[in-house]
C-alpha cells in the first residue's frame, strides 16, 4: 500500500484557540480512513487545511504518487451543502467539474450517468433550489466525483440522507473504494465509521487521541466487553457491581466490564430476569471506544 | 486559467439571465428618459393650464386679460432652449371681473378668493386671484396682489405680473396721447438665445437640455453601478453564507476566484453598454424620433465622442464600485451586516450625483475639475464635464489613469481581504481590522 497524503504536525490556532493542536497521519491509497471526533473536536479544519482552504499555521501537509495539482486531486463534499441555489443541476455539476480543470464537455457523459444512478436525471434542468435536502446532498456528491479525483474527502456525507439514500452512499464509498480511490470520511457517527472505515483516526480537542486499523484498534481495547440480546427488562444490568458502563437499548445490552471481571457472574445475575437470546464477549465497539476515551469526561462534566 | 473562466463563465451567464439585467439593459434608458424628458414635455404643452381670475380695479386693462391668454413661447422647441426663461408655453384662463368704481377692493375679490379652496376640477375652481388696485396707473405705492394656493406657482405669477405690467405701461403710454401701435413697437421685448461657444468651435444651443441629457446620462452611468455592484456584494455573501466558497476555494485560489468574479461582472456591464449603445445608435438612425418628440435635435447637444467615453467611463466607475462592494461581501455574513457596512461608503461614493447640478453648471469650476481627476469620484465627474462641456485632453487622460490606478489597488486590497475574510464566520469586522487582514494574507 502506497502513502497518497501526509499529514505532519499541523497547527491551526483562531484567536486563542488551538482549533487543531499537532495532528499527524497519513493517508493510504485505495482506503477508507474515518476521521472521527465530536462537533467541534477539530475535524473539520484539519480538512480545510487539507483541502487548502486554510494555510496551516505549522506544519505540513504532502501530497504523493502524483504530478496533478493537488487541488484537482481532491474530491470535497463540504459539511454544509455549498450550492448555488439558482443554477440548474446540470449546469451546476459541469461548473464543479470546470473548477476542477476539467473540461465541461468532457464530463458531462459521466455526469449523465450519475445522476440517472441517483435518480436526478429528470432534474438535471430543474434549480439547485427546487431540489429536496437529500437531492441537494446527492448533487453535491457527484459534483465531488465528476473530475476523477484521487482522494475524496466527505464531511458528514449522510447528513440529511433518509435510510434508503444512506444505503446508496453506503454502497457508492465501497464501489468507489474498489476502484482504487482513497476515501476520507469525516463523522460522528461511530456506526457508521465502524461499518466502512479501514483505519480510523481520533480527535479530541484538535489532538489525535487514537488512530491505527480499526480491528487492531479495537482489539487493543481487549475483549471486555459483553454484548448481550434479550427480552425483558434489562435496566438493572447497568447496576450490577461488574459494569463499569452500560448503553442499554431495546432488548440489547452492551456492557464494558472493570478490570477482572468475569462476565460468567453476569450470566448469572440474568438467570431468572432475562431470557437471553445472545450473549457474547467481543472487542468493544466503535461508540463505546469513543466514549472511553472522549466521552467519559464530558458526560462526568454533564452529571 | 480555465478555472477563472468557469467563474467568469458563471457569474456572465448567471448574471444576463436575471430579471434584473433584461430589465436595465432595455428599459432602464427609456425610463430615465422618460423620468427626465416628460415631465418638461408635460409643463411644455401647457397640460397645466391655470384658471386665473383678475380683479380690475383700474377697469381699464379688460383688452389684455381677453378671456383666454395663448402661451408666450407656443413653440417647445424655443421654452426647451431657454430662450425665454420663466416664459413655458402655459395657457391662461382668465376670468376678468371690471371692479372699476369699488370702493373696498377686498370685498369684491372675497367671491373669488373663496374659490381658491374649491376643488382644481370643479367648474368655479381658480387657481389664482389677481388683484390690481384703482391706482394702479398713478400711485406711486400701488401694490397688486397674487393669491394663489402654491406659493410654488412662480409660472403663473410670473406670467399675470408681465402681462398686467405690459398693459399697464401701454394704458400709461396711450393714456398720454401716445398712438397704441407705436407703443407697441416701441415696447416690444426682443427674444433671446442661448449659446454656448466650444473650444472645437462649433455651436451649441440650449443649456436646459444639456441639464436633461447630464442627468440623464449620469443616472446611466451611476446607477447600474450601484445594483450591479450590491448583486455582486450579495453573491459573496450567499457564496460565503452558503459555504459554496470552501467548494471554490479548495478548487482555485481567492485571487482567481476574485478575478473571474470581477471579469464576469465586468462583462455583464459591457454588454449592458454596448446594448444601450445599439439602442442609441438605432434610435439616432431612425430619425431621432424620440428627439423630434421632445422638440429639439439631440446631435446638437451630442458629440459622437461622448458615447466612447460613456462607454469608458461607465466601466471604469463600474469596477471602481464592483471592487469596493465586494470587500463589503467578502467581510460580512449576511446581506444586512454588509449592507450597514457599505451604506456609508455608499454616501460617499454618491456625492458627485449630489452635486450634479453644480458639476452641469459649472463642469470647468475648480471643485469640477478636482472631481473629475480624484480617485472614485473621477469617472462619472468627467464623465459629465464632457458631455456639457470641453475638458483638456490631459484632463480626460490623467482622469483615466487615476481610475485605473485606483481600481489596480482596490483589486489588490479587495484579493487579500477576501482571501482573510471569506471564510471568517465571525462577527463583522471593523475596518481597522479590515485593514490588518490587508496586511496577514
Amino acid at each position: 500500500m502506497s502513502v497518497v497524503l501526509s499529514v505532519r504536525d499541523v497547527v491551526k490556532t483562531f484567536g486563542p484557540v488551538r482549533a487543531v493542536d499537532g495532528i499527524s497521519f497519513t493517508v493510504q491509497r485505495g482506503t477508507i480512513t474515518g476521521l472521527l471526533g465530536r462537533n467541534g473536536a477539530g475535524k473539520t479544519t484539519t480538512i480545510r487545511m487539507i483541502t487548502g482552504v486554510f494555510f496551516p499555521d505549522a506544519g505540513s501537509i504532502e501530497w504523493l504518487g502524483s504530478e496533478r495539482d493537488a487541488r484537482d486531486r481532491i474530491g470535497y463534499l463540504p459539511e454544509e451543502r455549498g450550492l448555488y441555489r439558482q443554477m440548474k443541476v446540470k449546469e451546476h455539476l459541469l461548473f464543479l467539474a470546470e473548477i476542477k480543470g476539467c473540461r465541461g464537455s468532457s464530463v458531462a457523459p459521466s455526469a449523465e450517468r450519475w445522476l440517472k444512478r441517483f435518480e436526478l436525471w429528470d432534474k438535471r434542468d430543474a434549480k439547485v433550489e427546487e431540489l429536496s435536502k437529500g437531492n441537494q446532498q446527492k448533487v453535491q456528491l457527484i459534483g465531488t466525483l465528476l473530475h476523477d479525483p484521487d482522494l475524496i474527502i466527505l464531511d458528514e456525507p449522510q447528513s440529511g440522507l433518509d435510510p434508503v439514500n444512506m444505503l446508496l452512499v453506503r454502497d457508492l464509498l465501497r464501489e468507489l473504494k474498489e476502484e482504487g480511490r482513497t476515501i476520507l470520511l469525516s463523522t460522528h457517527m461511530m456506526a457508521e465509521a465502524e461499518r466502512m472505515a479501514d483505519d480510523i483516526i481520533l480527535i479530541h480537542k484538535g489532538k489525535i487521541v487514537l488512530s491505527g486499523g480499526l480491528d487492531e484498534v479495537r482489539n487493543s481495547f481487549g475483549r471486555n466487553t459483553l454484548q448481550i440480546d434479550y427480552e425483558g427488562d434489562g435496566a438493572f444490568l447497568e447496576q450490577l457491581p461488574q459494569v463499569k458502563r452500560a448503553m442499554i437499548v431495546n432488548n440489547g445490552a452492551e456492557l464494558s466490564l472493570i478490570d477482572g471481571a468475569d462476565p460468567q457472574q453476569i450470566l448469572e445475575a440474568t438467570m431468572g430476569r432475562l431470557r437471553i437470546r445472545r450473549f457474547e464477549l467481543a472487542a468493544p465497539s466503535l461508540e463505546e471506544i469513543f466514549i472511553e476515551q472522549v466521552g467519559a469526561e464530558t458526560m462526568e462534566s454533564i452529571r | 486559467m480555465s478555472k477563472m473562466l468557469a467563474v467568469i463563465k458563471r457569474e456572465y451567464l448567471q448574471a444576463v439571465r436575471k430579471k434584473m439585467f433584461i430589465f436595465m439593459t432595455l428599459f432602464f434608458p427609456v425610463l430615465m428618459a422618460a423620468l427626465f424628458i416628460v415631465p418638461s414635455l408635460m409643463v411644455a404643452k401647457g397640460l397645466g393650464g391655470k384658471k386665473v381670475a383678475v380683479i380690475d380695479g383700474t377697469g381699464a386693462l379688460r383688452d389684455s386679460f381677453a378671456h383666454h391668454i395663448e402661451p408666450a413661447a407656443p413653440d417647445p422647441k424655443k421654452a426647451l432652449s431657454g430662450g425665454n426663461r420663466g416664459q413655458l408655453p402655459q395657457s391662461l384662463d382668465v376670468e376678468y371681473a371690471d371692479a372699476h368704481g369699488q370702493s373696498d377692493l377686498v370685498k369684491t375679490s372675497k367671491p373669488y378668493l373663496d374659490r381658491l379652496y374649491l376643488d382644481k376640477k370643479s367648474e368655479n375652481g381658480l387657481d389664482a386671484v389677481l388683484v390690481i388696485p384703482s391706482n394702479a396707473f398713478e400711485g406711486s405705492d400701488a401694490r397688486m396682489i397674487f393669491y394663489s394656493r402654491s406659493s410654488t406657482d412662480l409660472f403663473t405669477q410670473e406670467r399675470l405680473a408681465s402681462v398686467a405690467n405690459r398693459s399697464i405701461q401701454r394704458q400709461r403710454l396711450t393714456g398720454r396721447g401716445i398712438d397704441p401701435n407705436v407703443v407697441d413697437t416701441l415696447t416690444r421685448e426682443v427674444p433671446f438665445d442661448s449659446v454656448q461657444l466650444s473650444r472645437s468651435g462649433q455651436q451649441k444651443k440650449g443649456s436646459e437640455a444639456n441639464f436633461i441629457i447630464g442627468f440623464i446620462f449620469a443616472a446611466l452611468l451611476i446607477i447600474p453601478s450601484f445594483i450591479y455592484g450590491l448583486e455582486t456584494m450579495r453573491g459573496i455573501v450567499q457564496e460565503k453564507s452558503e459555504r459554496i466558497v470552501e467548494v471554490l476555494i479548495s478548487s482555485m485560489s481567492p485571487r482567481q476566484l476574485l478575478t473571474g468574479k470581477i471579469l464576469g461582472v465586468a462583462a455583464v456591464g459591457l454588454t449592458q453598454v454596448t446594448v444601450w449603445l445599439s439602442l442609441i445608435a438605432a434610435v439616432g438612425a431612425f430619425g431621432a424620433a424620440s428627439a423630434l418628440m421632445a422638440g429639439f435635435d439631440i446631435s446638437q447637444f451630442l458629440r459622437p465622442i461622448v458615447f466612447v467615453y460613456f462607454a469608458l467611463f461607465f466601466i471604469l466607475g463600474y469596477l471602481t464600485f464592483v471592487c469596493i462592494y465586494a470587500i463589503a461581501g467578502a467581510a460580512c455574513n449576511t446581506d444586512k451586516e454588509a449592507q450597514q457596512l457599505v451604506a456609508p461608503i455608499q454616501m460617499v461614493m454618491m456625492l458627485p450625483w449630489f452635486i450634479m447640478f453644480a458639476i452641469i453648471t459649472n463642469p470647468d469650476s475648480p471643485l469640477s475639475v478636482a472631481l473629475s481627476l480624484a480617485p472614485v469620484y473621477g469617472p462619472i465627474t468627467m464623465f459629465v464635464r464632457t458631455l456639457v462641456s470641453e475638458p483638456p485632453v490631459w484632463h480626460i487622460l490623467l482622469s483615466i489613469a487615476v481610475s485605473i490606478a485606483t481600481i489596480a489597488v482596490f483589486f489588490y486590497v479587495t484579493a487579500k481581504i477576501f482571501r482573510v475574510g471569506i471564510l471568517s464566520y465571525g462577527k463583522r469586522p471593523t475596518i481597522p481590522e479590515l485593514w490588518r487582514w490587508t496586511k496577514v494574507a
